[in-house]
């Protein structure tokens, strides 16, 4: 078997629904369905959301890398965000905003 | 006012550690049964492509950026969008299980209901915006790139966090 599966049609999607209900599921219990926490970082009072991200990060990368060098995933077939330099620096400015504003 | 106190006793959230790696591994199965990873706001360009091409067919189908998401085809059948779905089901089933399912606005004691719903909304559309700019939001491009290396979602991590503590300074009375 060759790594990514690549799922397309109904087996694709429903491995989205799964996906996103353990996202959501996740994201609650740790903690980050609630603004208070999710803007906490930016008062320097809870930093849950910088912890679940970089450790989500860290084990993810990890394990992609792992994998990859394991030759059991094709690094060449996973999809890698294009790097728009500006774009996502101001794009990323803006949400910041958006973002201590509304509260997510 | 929270309304916790006359509610039965809520599970006390994870570890965020204990969560981070869950989230991880999450996503790594994602990119290993899909080749990619995790988002969120491109379902919400979904639907709001298909709402313009709604109210407004001409102008929707003469924009190049719309047009991409129109002719992708039936709502239903697009990944993030189902994805999305399952985000919502995922977030009411963790909430409901640990007893913290309930109506409420989460707001700092020094603003209004009023104001906190105008700032969330204000807020919510700047993101919108937002998102469309940097072609993805915190979790598309910081948490899905950023576990693949992408040098975009690190530049995009470091100006999100710029622009969220200058502006939680100006509007402290919102949260705390």
């Amino acid at each position: 078997m060759s790594w990514p599966l690549d799922l397309e049609g109904v087996g694709g999607l429903a491995i989205g629904l799964l996906a996103g209900v353990a996202f959501g599921f996740i994201l609650e219990r740790g903690g980050l369905g609630d603004p208070k926490k999710l803007t906490g970082l930016f008062y320097l009072e809870d930093f849950t959301m910088l912890k679940v991200m970089f450790a989500a990060i860290a084990v993810a990368a990890a394990g992609i890398g792992a994998l990859s060098l394991l030759g059991v995933l094709d690094l060449s077939r996973i999809a890698v965000q294009p790097t728009y330099l500006w774009p996502q620096a101001v794009g990323g400015l803006i949400l910041g905003v958006g973002f201590a504003l509304g509260g997510y | 006012m929270t309304g916790r106190e006359n509610m039965s006793p809520m599970r006390p959230y994870w570890s965020p550690y204990l969560a981070g790696v869950a989230l991880g591994l999450t996503l790594l199965a994602t990119y290993l049964l899909m080749g990619f990873g995790l988002g969120a706001s491109g379902a919400f360009a979904q639907v709001a492509a298909r709402l313009e091409g709604a109210v407004a067919p001409g102008r929707a189908h003469a924009n190049p950026y719309l047009v991409g998401y129109l002719d992708a085809g039936r709502l239903w059948a697009q990944w993030i969008v189902v994805e999305m779905v399952g985000v919502i089901v995922g977030a009411v089933l963790g909430a409901w299980t640990a007893g913290r399912f309930a109506w409420r606005l989460e707001k700092g004691p020094r603003i209004g209901a009023g104001r906190r719903l105008l700032f969330a909304f204000i807020g919510g559309a700047t993101v919108g915006f937002a998102s469309r700019v940097a072609q993805g939001c915190t979790s598309g491009v910081a948490l899905s790139g950023g576990a693949v290396l992408a040098p975009g979602a690190w530049a995009f991590l470091a100006t999100f966090m710029a622009g969220g503590f200058v502006t939680a300074w100006i509007v402290r009375r919102a949260w705390r």
